[in-house]
């Protein structure tokens, strides 16, 4: 067990923990900051396996952005300080959300499980040059079609704004 | 704000800020530096005792009802035998209570004794509010700190204990009235009445009355003397005043002037 | 690099950073003090430490352990107490990895740039878990605020940043600085203003601080807390004012470069942020505070425009100097 195992596997707990704090527990506003913590602490992974450059993408865009989105929307509907039970799902959901869950590790684990080496964490640093160049080089075509989705998005999200305006504006 | 004119706002906003800090800062360092009282600042309000007849019309007034006063009548026997007894208010109590006055001034207005007087002084800050009231002989201390009351126009009419002491003595009435007689109508023969008087600005009256300011000036030579301002003014003005036919004349003269 | 450093050197380093990190804010704090002062006729504190009240701000730190911590009954306790720690620690590693000269800086980081972005995003985090768990509607209305202007400011500060990163050719503050030159003032000026309004906005100071917004909301998710706590976020507000200067100072400015640069780098660096901090304290003093319409407006529609512009200019400046 060097260091970096410790590390490692003391962020991946941390990331399990918060995720599954950030599912089961009843306070919503409370299911957003664990989210940051599991978001947190998977940074924190990045980190550790050198992946400096992906680890702060994740923190500026996932905790800093996304997670901040999210608490506005809670902010702005009506989320009570304290347990709510007003989401809560009926046992059969839960189950049916348990077993999806249970076959989407199954199928994660039958995929990386084989290819995940002797175990021993290496630290493979990458500089950002060649981060760059693989993303913007091998993997530019991923990476401009994910840009279109979220072209397509923006623009939907533009349309409907427009139309709630416009039909909206006798009663503003 | 119209869309041209945001931009020069924004840097004017700048700018004034700018010229501000470099000009000095009027801050008055309080405690360590004086600050400069303009003479009519409501600091304080203090009684002279003297003056006071009780006659309560500033405790009936004051919209915060924050004077008391207490006082009963005494009888002092008749001065000759077979003469009337008088009686005389006496003042057993004066307090003003700081806590509820709001510095109004109506109580300094409405005394017809001149009993109450505004000082500037303001530093009676006290840690429990009960020690606010201040009783009579704390409110006859402040009365050292009144300023002198400013002078009198070049040109006003003179005080009206000045006029009173100025006028000559009663008894030998016809003479006098034929004095006043004469001097009315020379003084309305001519025109230039009120210009006589700069001409002979240096009236005894006028002259001694930068006099009792000097004495007063100096509160600390005062401390004895509990007499009020005013009163100072008219006593020491009375002694060296040779009768002066024109000036109880005045008022008739002054529509005279203004038609011609 | 962490192998290559001895414990003694991390603690050294940690220590150094962590003082700066106390002071630093405190001297911006004083400079506040009298220059509102002197901006309003005033002379601001005189007394506190006997010359011109230098103390004032130590006076206050005292005062602020010496009061209450109020916890409010509805409060989400748990969330309130971590608010101020969340709210003041990310400047904190922000900090350690701006350079002062090229061997003077906490830790050097190869993409030091975004961990500073990363650090002021998560910051504001702080001051939504305070406006939600103070169960106060002042509270949560700022905390509204602030993210609404966080997500609108975001984009063009990370743009700004970026266009000097391009044209750097690196992602590392000491890069960037190593590589820049004076010329860079009027090619990088777009991108300069956008950082300057980007990073006001950030902190949440006058004219973009509609979230603290003191005269309407009181102070915003600040309303409800007191002492210590209330005085960490104060500490993070001046922390985020040295934060944003230094950068500048290094981003735009060009950092160490200067006379003598060898030996009094780390001079230059920081008397080119006393200007910028300077400029911070002059808008909150002369500008009326953005309406949330005109805040968003003016985020999205010169800011952001202005940023991509900048980008599509920089790169135009990189390829053709290849
Ligand atoms: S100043 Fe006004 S309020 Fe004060 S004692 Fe006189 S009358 Fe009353
Ligand atoms: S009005 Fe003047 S004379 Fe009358 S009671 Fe008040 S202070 Fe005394």
């Amino acid at each position: 067990m060097t260091a970096l195992d410790v590390a490692l596997v003391g962020f991946g707990l941390l990331a399990l923990a918060g995720a599954l704090l950030a599912v089961t527990t009843r306070h919503i506003v409370h299911a957003a900051l664990w989210l940051v913590v599991a978001l947190g602490s998977l940074a924190g992974v990045y980190l550790v396996l050198g992946a400096e450059i992906v680890a702060l993408v994740q923190l500026l865009v996932y905790v800093g952005a996304i997670v901040v989105l999210v608490l506005f929307a809670l902010m702005v509907t009506r989320s009570p300080i304290g347990p709510s039970r007003d989401h809560a799902t009926s046992p059969a959901h839960r189950g049916v959300a348990a077993v999806i869950a249970a076959g989407l590790v199954a199928l994660l684990l039958a995929v990386l499980l084989p290819i995940a080496g002797s175990g021993a964490v290496t630290r493979q640093v990458t500089s950002n040059r060649a981060l760059g160049a693989d993303l913007f080089g091998t993997w530019a075509w991923p990476f401009e079609l994910l840009s279109l989705l979220l072209l397509a998005s923006l623009v939907a999200a533009l349309a409907i704004a427009r139309s709630r305006a416009v039909t909206g504006k006798e009663d503003a | 704000m119209s869309e041209r004119g945001f931009l020069p706002g924004v840097f004017k906003g700048l700018g004034i800020t700018m010229k501000t800090m470099a000009r000095p800062a009027v801050t008055h360092e309080y405690p360590d530096a004086r600050p400069d009282l303009p003479p009519r600042s409501r600091g304080v309000i203090a009684l002279v005792e003297e003056n006071c007849t009780s006659c309560m019309l500033c405790a009936r007034e004051c919209p915060d009802w924050c004077i008391y006063i207490e006082g009963h009548k005494e009888t002092i026997p008749a001065t000759t035998p077979g003469g009337r007894e008088r009686q005389r208010n006496v003042l057993d109590r004066f307090a003003i209570d700081y806590a509820l006055c709001m510095y109004c001034g109506i109580c300094v207005e409405v005394c017809p004794f001149d009993a109450l007087y505004w000082s500037p002084q303001f530093e009676y800050a006290e840690f429990d509010i009960q020690d606010l009231l201040h009783e009579k002989e704390r409110l006859g201390q402040w009365v050292q700190t009144v300023p002198v009351p400013p002078a009198l126009d070049e040109r006003a009419p003179d005080a009206a204990e000045v006029v009173s002491a100025n006028k000559p003595p009663r008894v030998p009435r016809p003479a006098a009235a034929a004095g006043d007689a004469t001097g009315a109508v020379s003084a309305a023969g001519e025109a230039p009445v009120r210009r006589e008087r700069p001409a002979g600005g240096d009236r005894p009256a006028r002259a001694e009355r930068p006099a009792p300011e000097a004495a007063a000036g100096a509160p600390t030579d005062a401390t004895t003397d509990a007499a009020t301002p005013a009163t100072r003014d008219a006593e020491p003005a009375a002694p060296p005043e040779p009768p002066e036919p024109a000036v109880p004349a005045e008022p008739p003269v002054a529509p005279e002037e203004e038609t011609s | 690099m962490g192998a290559a450093m001895s414990v003694w050197e991390v603690v050294l380093r940690s220590v150094a950073v962590l003082a700066a990190f106390l002071v630093l804010p405190l001297l911006v704090g004083f400079m506040e003090h009298k220059v509102m002062a002197h901006m309003q006729a005033r002379l601001g504190p005189m007394y506190a430490g006997g010359f011109h009240g230098w103390a004032q701000l130590i006076a206050d730190a005292a005062k602020f352990v010496q009061k209450d911590d109020l916890l409010p009954t509805a409060a989400d306790k748990g969330v309130f107490r971590l608010a101020p720690s969340l709210a003041l620690i990310p400047y904190l590693v922000a900090l350690a990895v701006v350079p002062l000269s090229p061997s003077i800086v906490g830790a050097d980081a190869p993409a030091s740039a975004v961990v500073v972005l990363a650090a002021t995003a998560v910051g504001v985090l702080g001051g939504l878990m305070a406006g939600w768990a103070s169960a106060n509607k002042y509270s949560l209305l700022g905390g509204l605020r602030s993210a609404a202007q966080l997500i609108a400011y975001e984009l063009p500060m990370v743009l700004a940043v970026a266009s000097v990163a391009l044209a750097a050719g690196t992602l590392s503050l000491t890069g960037i600085a190593t590589e820049w030159r004076p010329w860079w003032l009027l090619w990088q000026l777009p991108a300069a203003f956008v950082f300057l309004a980007g990073g006001c906005a950030e902190i949440q100071r006058p004219p973009f601080d509609m979230p603290l917004a003191d005269s309407e909301i009181v102070f915003g998710p600040y309303t409800e807390y007191s002492g210590l706590r209330f005085a960490l976020f104060l500490l993070a507000e001046y922390a985020g004012i040295v934060l944003m200067s230094l950068l500048m100072s290094v981003m735009f400015l060009g950092a160490w470069h200067g006379p003598w640069s060898g030996p009094l780098g780390w001079l230059w660096t920081i008397l080119k942020a006393v200007p910028i901090a300077f400029l911070f304290l002059w808008f909150r003093n002369s500008w009326p505070r953005l309406r949330e319409d005109q805040l968003q407006r003016f985020a999205w529609l010169v800011l952001v425009p202005l940023a991509l512009v900048q980008l599509l200019i920089t790169a135009v400046g990189v390829v053709m100097m290849r």
